[in-house]
């Protein structure tokens, strides 16, 4: 090196989503990362450091986005960042098989970035495809450095580094890069647009670029522009704008046809007979028909796992730590004070330690969730759900997170993620307690069986159907009245089917997982002491406590749907925890010597049973869910309204029914 | 069913047969590869069956009969090489022989099967239509690429000759079907230069005149169909001609590659469901109400 000194600069990847840039990152960064959001966005940002010599570099990851026209929050963020914080060199990382979609972001990239390295990712599955690319001829084509990668076999990276270093060093614009030609009608109608702009009023963009934008209809920059822009002024520079509402498509258009050129002159592609493998699944995958069966199977298959593997573990967790653990307790600590063994008991291992027996059952929903992004068949998934998501004013990228509400709340408010409209993102989550969980139908099945015996299964069966009811009548009038803005179209890209990246999934999983640990170590833990205090104050006895009082307070509500204070309790309980309803029947109701059912049967009347069942299954969110929320909506607004009103609805129903059923004379 | 000769001799005659001409002894015998003779015994056999007409020393047209036992060959042939490549992935610039084998011990349940397999197809690999069960073939009415004159715009649809050298010399000027051309200059040597993929590509004049081609749509040669993306069925590709839609849609689709010019090809379109689409090498999924404010251009 021929400078001794330390230096520190920043890289910031580029790229299109489904172009193995996260497998990038995670080899550039090893473990060294650390996951946050943007600031004030619910954007996942990772950042990362990577050490070769007495070189620090600062890597950046950046969204994944298809150009740098703010259509969406990640678009947004892409192109602010390189503008403000100017990043020593962009890392541009495209997807050899799909050569020309990917090119396309090089061609906004040239513009706004000093220094630019292309990193060609999958070559492998270019090469498989039938698909040659001659790297060096598109470097010269493109007048940028360019390096065939293979990242998740780790090929070509340490090629990438070392050409990144060499970029550094030189000095920025060194390379005189090539603009597209966007011809001189075109540059003419953007000239006359720059030139109605001035620095301040465009800053921090240049006059050519903000004047391009605007011609592309980006609203954000509208916005600003249109904010800073003498008023008296304004109709004018406006009303061009309008004449040339057609510049957006040219553009567009002189940029593909620059892509054209770029791929025509690096790449053979197949002839046109052969059908990639790819397509030849997506025959059944994506047909209306067989897609479905393919997705119950697949779907059918994760619960499969979940029943068959995790919720076997959850139970043998739940008996062996936590019921072992609160016998030790009792046993071996009995010189202590009883307030302080029932603190580790009740509070600490039935509150939290019971929500961290469900991590196993979460890490199969995180791994198959993974594994299924990886794989490419999230969006397959998604197109074949969307003509039924219409009805909720959602489209099909709504449709797998709340399937995955069957299994926990949890990780279906995380995969709503994948949503790329925050509007529809919003309405997901929102609507997403509202699907039956494990926890909540393995309540619906005791109280069931305990009241109706053959016919168990048929109630359960229609409290579940009743709840879907709910979550569609609710997502309507949310999509309605309250959540504004129009609903957006379905416009996605269905990545090719690859080999998924195990230590992608594996990285994924792990993440996923800390952050409901931590959650579990805050939120959570809030909440099941405060529940905990509130069972063994003032007296140590739950009966006289203040949540029996609370109970009792709320009794009379209680009464217009046949329920008594225990009931109340067991129910206020479930905010911990969906299963604790049971557990606390158990304690308000045990300990007399009579068998459990026998209890609840001269407690509930059918009706009141029947109305408890509805109000438990649409009664608020529990805390692990109501914390994810505030995590993906970035703030409590969101999650105060969703508990606000699943007590609204849940009281409303359950008196709704139980006086149904008393009129029918259940 | 008639002898494996018999079946080539109909397949040679069919090719070669214009409207209602004959087509010359000389010219079968150069595609048979057997002598003159040969083919004078053997077309007064087949007049004999019925399958032919022919006329001594002018040559031979097919009967109605004759007709529709080549056009059952040619079904099960095209199907065949269709089945090649997609199905085995064989290349396919080597498929036509491996199909003229297998098309002479093709029963009809093979060939059933063969169309349940391929589903919804409609041209072989190199372009040309495949007859239907009864016998019917959409017309092809395309012209020869050396036909067309400079500035305009066509686009391939099929190759002439299925010779395996010829087919790569294709494959390597990109002048496979589907692609569209714009005929730049015309040389006295017959050279055709082409602007295809973004680039100029020579054709030699041998090659321009295997190579069937359609006006395209944009070139206003032939009424083009211009109709909103949903309508597109299935299995057929179309160019873009306008990309409408509210500025965000718009936004998002131009990016994503939805501009005037661009070749889709529609992969699933099913009732009031969205859409499925080949743009620019990748599968994009469109809702519906997005599809029917892009408008596309599909040659009738």
């Amino acid at each position: 090196m021929q400078q001794p000194e330390e230096r520190t600069i920043v890289v910031a990847l580029a790229g299109a989503p489904n172009v193995g840039k996260s497998t990038v990152f995670n080899l550039l960064t090893g473990l060294s990362q650390h996951v946050g959001n943007w600031p004030g966005k619910t954007v996942e940002q990772k950042t990362g450091v990577l050490r070769r010599g007495n070189l620090t570099m600062n890597i950046v990851d950046l969204p994944g986005t298809y150009s740098l026209t703010a259509n969406s929050v990640e678009e947004q963020i892409a192109r602010d960042y390189l503008v403000n914080e100017s990043p020593d060199v962009v890392v541009a990382v495209l997807n050899a098989a799909s050569l020309e979609r990917n090119l396309y972001l090089v061609a906004e990239l040239i513009e706004l970035a000093p220094r630019l390295v292309v990193a060609l990712n999958m070559m492998d599955v270019a090469r498989q495809q039938g698909i040659k690319i001659d790297a060096e001829a598109l470097a010269s084509a493109l007048n940028i450095p360019v390096v065939p990668i293979v990242a998740n076999k780790n090929r070509g990276v340490n090629e990438l580094v070392a050409q990144i270093e060499q970029e550094c060093l030189r000095p920025a614009g060194w390379r005189e890069i090539r603009h597209i030609e966007y011809g001189s009608d075109m540059l003419r109608v953007i000239d006359r647009v720059a030139g109605m702009l001035n620095t301040e009023v465009a800053s921090p963009y240049s006059q050519h670029w903000a004047a391009m934008k605007l011609l592309e209809g980006d609203e954000q920059i509208n916005r600003l522009i249109r904010l800073r822009y003498p008023p008296d002024r304004w109709p004018k520079l406006d009303s061009y704008l309008k004449q040339n509402e057609s510049a957006a498509m040219e553009i567009a258009t002189l940029r593909y046809e620059w892509v054209a050129r770029m791929a025509a002159a690096a790449q053979e592609k197949p002839h046109i007979g052969r059908v990639s493998l790819t397509e030849r699944i997506d025959r059944a995958a994506t047909h209306p028909v067989s897609g479905i069966i393919i997705l119950l199977l697949v779907l059918s298959l994760m619960f499969g796992l979940v029943y068959s593997i995790g919720i076997p573990i959850q139970k043998f967790l739940e008996v062996n730590l936590i019921e072992r653990g609160q016998e030790l307790v009792y046993s071996s600590l009995a010189f202590t004070p009883a307030w302080f063994q029932s603190f580790l008991a009740d509070g600490l291992l039935s509150g939290v330690g019971l929500v961290l027996t469900f991590i196993p059952i979460l890490m199969l929903f995180f791994i198959f969730w993974a594994l299924m992004e990886d794989v490419g068949y999230t969006a397959r998934a998604a197109f074949v759900t969307d003509r039924f998501m219409h009805l909720l004013g959602l489209h099909g990228k709504s449709c797998l997170p709340l399937v995955l509400g069957f299994g926990c709340n949890v990780p279906a408010v995380l995969g709503t993620r994948i949503i790329d409209s925050p509007r529809a993102r919003l309405l997901t989550i929102l609507i997403t307690p509202l699907v039956p969980c494990t926890g909540r139908m393995a309540v619906v099945a005791i109280i069931a069986a305990a009241f109706f015996g053959s016919q168990a299964v048929l109630v359960s069966m229609g409290i579940i159907v009743f709840s879907l009811l709910m979550l569609v009548i609710i997502g309507m009038i949310l999509n309605k009245f309250v959540i504004r803005g129009e609903s957006e179209a379905l416009i996605m890209e269905l990545p090719l089917y690859h080999v998924p990246d195990m230590r992608l999934v594996g990285l994924v999983t792990w993440q996923n997982t800390l952050a409901f640990i931590k959650r579990a170590g805050t939120i959570i833990l809030l909440v099941s002491l405060t529940v905990w205090l509130l069972a063994i104050l003032p007296n140590g006895r739950i009966d006289d406590s203040f949540l029996a009082n609370v109970g009792r307070w709320f009794e009379p509500a209680g009464g217009l749907m046949g329920l008594n204070w225990q009931m109340m309790v067991a129910l206020l309980s479930s905010f911990v925890a969906k299963e604790n309803t049971i557990a606390t029947l158990g304690v308000l109701l045990g300990g007399h010597g009579v068998d459990f059912t026998q209890q609840l049967r001269q407690l509930l009347t059918p009706a009141a049973a029947v109305a408890f069942l509805v109000f438990q299954v649409l009664f608020i969110p529990c805390a692990a869910t109501v914390a994810a929320m505030r995590h993906e909506t970035g703030g409590w607004k969101w999650p105060a309204f969703s508990v606000a009103f699943q007590l609204v609805l849940s009281f409303a129903m359950a008196v709704l029914v139980y006086q149904a059923a008393h009129l029918a004379g259940l | 069913m008639e002898s494996e000769r018999t079946q080539e001799y109909l397949e040679a005659i069919y090719k070669r047969q214009k409207k209602d001409r004959l087509v010359a002894t000389s010219l079968l015998a150069e595609d048979l590869k057997v002598s003159a003779p040969a083919v004078t015994d053997m077309l007064r056999t087949l007049e004999g069956k019925g399958l032919v007409k022919y006329r001594a020393g002018r040559g031979a047209s097919l009967t109605v009969l004759g007709r529709q036992q080549a056009m059952q060959v040619i079904r099960r042939h095209r199907l065949w090489e269709r089945f090649l490549t997609d199905v085995l992935g064989m290349k396919w610039d080597k498929v036509h022989e491996e199909a003229c084998k297998l098309e002479h011990v093709t029963s009809p349940g093979i060939e059933e099967g063969l169309e349940n397999v391929l589903g919804d197809v409609d041209t072989c690999p190199h372009g040309h239509s495949i007859p239907d069960r009864n016998g019917k073939i959409k017309d092809e009415n395309s012209l020869a690429l050396s036909g067309f004159q400079p500035r305009q715009e066509a686009c391939i649809s099929a190759i002439d000759n299925e010779d395996a050298r010829f087919l790569r010399q294709v494959a390597r000027l990109g002048l496979t079907p589907g692609t569209c051309v714009k005929v730049l200059r015309k040389d006295r040597d017959g050279t055709i230069t082409v602007e295809a993929n973004g680039r100029e590509v020579a054709v030699p004049a041998g090659v321009a005149g295997s190579l069937l081609a359609k006006p395209a749509a944009a070139a206003g040669g032939v009424k083009a169909k211009e109709m909103p993306l949903s309508k597109l069925p299935g299995g057929h590709s179309a160019i873009i001609s306008h990309c409408g839609g509210g500025r965000h849609a718009l936004g998002r689709c131009l990016s994503l590659g939805f501009t005037p010019g661009s070749t889709v090809r529609m992969l699933e379109n099913f009732g009031g469901g969205p859409i499925l689409v080949k743009l620019h090498d990748t599968e994009v999924a469109l809702g519906r109400g997005v599809a029917e404010k892009i408008l596309v251009q599909m040659n009738t």
